[in-house]
């Protein structure tokens, strides 16, 4: 998969290749829109990454210039301008997602996913999931874990659905709130682990090894070994 | 401070006060000068004729013989004599009258009483050609003053003028003149000074006011301009000063405590995370590294989440906060919400209970509604000792959506009661940063609703958001 990165602040265009490069990524970088739109037009890039403040051009601009030129990739805009406005104008613009900075880098990889994903033409969902010897029947609400039945509400169920589609990657509380509650806030409590603690204590439940790992500082992750 | 006069108010103010006053005065002594001009000559015009008409009698009744000049010129004496006597400073007489009586045909010699030699006023009279109506002004050559003269006809053929020098009306008018003169003048400088001075002192208030205000500006905002017990419009302007110095200060102070609020509370979780960052720095890589990035990146969140309730307010107090609306089932929101904090609730032992109505529709931006709501949880959450009821009523009256979220906590801190919608404002003990109430209270106004805050009376606070809403009515 082969990112384009169009960021003027070089500290995050920085981060963003170093990260995106560890994620498994092949990462080309523009300064500017003029060269983001020079190379955006070679399309060999699975997906663009753009920022809205850059020196020649607004973002949403180059994105209307690249689109009018007949570039499919999807985009995902990065901002600094948080207004509800500025999220639909960028939508509308051509852009398929909306981060505002700062962000979790676990919330960029993860709408990245979703935008390659969604851009793919094979789209397959799954009536199960399988992480280590855990199972999930999508059709019927069903949790085993080692073939034993879990006692789970249904929003247990949906955290745990959640937190298995993204197996062996880290989510963070913003996306757990976002994707089971379809929630966009910003609590300052421990409302989101309190669920953690309790869906663990029933997953991990009669001494089996702990599967929900806490990753400190930016969410957890359930581990498939 | 020195100061050109002449580009003073004061000096502006008073010139023209003068000359408007100089002016009407002036157009009022013409009139009345003309008046009296008119008067006098009215006065010896009648004594005038008068006294002709008697002359033409007596010079009628009188027989033409040798005694008849003498009895006429006597006569004649005797009435010019009946004017008081006006002399000039030389002794000279000013009221000159002249007699002059002669045939109509022109055969015996003039009657002559007068004043020098009779032929420059017998040719002047003859010049003028009078008639015998009201007296009229005539030019005797070798006199400077002009001489009013009535011409009467005798019974018997003889003509009788009686003539009067316009030398004391003249005179008269003259020193009135001269006398308004000076009175004018003295008047204009007097008016001049009492309104220059007047007006200087009223301006000094004026100034005084520029130089305080001039120095509020650059120095210190505690000053205040003198309030002085009059009523008149300088003290309203002092007032008025006053009262926006009041506002400027009080903003002034306002924008000082949240810029002190808010550095006060970067600078807490920047050092932690300095400190903590520099710790892990200094020892061996191991275990740690890992638990001192998490600590780090968590007291980041912290310090972004404050940043951006900073900005989300700021953007709302300039009524900027734009609101994406749709129709939200508010019952539904407050119990996904409900369902969501209600674990981190009974952690606490708190009890949280519900009584919602269904079918309340508030016309809204979901996600600022949302934010809204948990963010009251949220305080409900950090604020209330464990083993708590938090209560979360919703029912629907006259068009609004009234939200309730009651508690048997403690209540409002007494320190912050009445100010706890102030950004930055919170409870000696409260861990938060005092955003959270003033985030709802600006989301309810965005939305045109009203946040209210009151202590139960039972204990406990209660806290009441209420937003327009409309009722939708089950198919």
């Amino acid at each position: 998969m082969r990112l384009l990165v169009v960021e003027d602040d070089l500290a995050i265009q920085g981060f963003l290749k170093r990260a995106l490069s560890e994620a498994g990524y092949q990462v080309d970088t523009a300064y500017d829109a003029k060269t983001g739109e020079l190379k955006a037009l070679e399309g060999i890039h699975d997906a663009l990454i753009i920022d809205l403040g850059l020196p020649d051009m607004d973002g949403l601009d180059l994105i209307a210039r690249c689109r009018s030129q007949g570039t499919s990739a999807p985009v995902l805009i990065l901002s600094a301008r948080r207004s509800v406005d500025e999220r639909v104008k960028g939508l509308e613009q051509g852009g398929d997602d909306y981060l505002t900075k700062p962000f979790a880098l676990a919330e960029l990889l993860a709408r990245l996913r979703n935008l390659l994903r969604r851009s793919s033409p094979v789209h397959n969902d799954p009536a199960r999931l399988e992480a280590a010897d855990l199972e999930l029947d999508l059709v019927r609400h069903e949790a085993r874990r080692s073939e034993r039945v879990l006692q789970l509400t249904p929003q247990e169920f949906s955290l745990l659905e959640y937190l298995c589609r993204n197996v062996g990657r880290v989510v963070t509380r913003t996306m757990i709130l976002d994707h089971v509650w379809r929630m966009r806030i910003d609590p300052a409590t421990n409302v989101v682990d309190v669920h953690i603690y309790r869906l663990r204590n029933k997953v991990e439940s009669e001494g089996r090894p702990p599967l929900i790992h806490t990753i400190r500082g930016v969410g957890y992750m359930l581990k498939n070994a | 401070m020195p100061k050109i006069v002449r580009t003073t108010a004061a000096w502006r103010i008073s010139t023209w006060t003068t000359l408007a006053f100089a002016l009407g005065t002036g157009v009022a002594f013409t009139i009345i000068y003309f008046l009296v001009a008119q008067s006098i000559r009215d006065r010896s015009d009648a004594w005038l004729s008068g006294e002709a008409e008697t002359l033409a009698q007596v010079s009628a009744g009188t027989p033409k013989d040798h005694l008849y000049n003498r009895i006429v010129g006597e006569v004649a004496e005797l009435a010019t004599r009946e004017l008081p006597d006006e002399r000039n400073s030389q002794g000279q007489r000013l009221n000159s009258v002249f007699f002059l009586a002669e045939r109509m045909n022109g055969t015996e010699d003039p009657l002559w009483v007068g004043p020098g030699p009779m032929a420059p006023f017998h040719k002047a009279i003859h010049v003028a050609n009078l008639g015998r109506g009201t007296p009229r002004s005539i030019t005797v050559e070798g006199w400077p003053m002009s001489f009013r003269v009535a011409e009467r006809q005798a019974p018997g053929g003889q003509i009788v003028y009686l003539g009067l020098s316009n030398r004391g009306d003249t005179n008269l008018l003259q020193n009135l003149t001269r006398r308004f003169v000076l009175l004018w003048g003295a008047t204009a400088v007097m008016g001049f000074l009492i309104s220059y001075l007047s007006a200087r002192r009223t301006l000094l208030r004026v100034e005084h006011i520029t130089e305080t205000v001039s120095r509020i500006g650059s120095e210190e905002l505690g000053e205040r301009l003198p309030e002085s017990a009059s009523r008149d419009e300088i003290s309203q302007l002092a007032k008025t000063f006053n009262l926006m110095l009041d506002r400027i200060q009080s903003s002034v102070n306002q924008l000082r405590s949240l810029t002190d609020a808010v550095a006060h509370d970067l600078k807490s979780p920047v050092t932690s995370i300095r400190g903590t960052l520099e710790t892990a720095m200094c020892s061996e890589p191991n275990e740690n590294w890992r638990e001192s990035v998490g600590q780090a990146i968590e007291d980041l969140d912290r310090l972004l989440s404050l940043l951006n309730t900073t900005l989300d307010l700021a953007e709302a107090e300039a009524g900027a906060l734009r609101l994406d609306r749709s129709p939200i089932d508010f019952a539904s929101l407050l119990r996904q919400l409900i369902d969501l904090y209600h674990p981190a609730m009974s952690e606490r032992h708190h009890q949280l209970t519900e009584d919602l109505e269904a079918n309340v529709l508030v016309n809204g931006d979901l996600s600022l509604v949302s934010r809204a709501v948990s963010n009251l949880l949220e305080n409900e959450l950090a604020h209330l000792p464990p083993n708590c009821q938090v209560h979360v009523r919703l029912h629907s009256q006259q068009g609004s959506a009234e939200l309730a979220i009651e508690d048997n906590g403690p209540g409002f801190p007494p320190e912050i009661v009445g100010r706890a919608c102030e950004r930055f404002v919170k409870g000696k003990h409260s861990s938060g940063h005092g955003l959270g109430l003033a985030f709802v209270d600006a989301v309810a106004k965005a939305h045109g609703g009203v946040l209210t805050i009151s202590d139960r009376s039972t204990g406990g606070a209660v806290i009441t958001v209420s937003l327009p809403a409309s009722v939708l009515q089950p198919a």
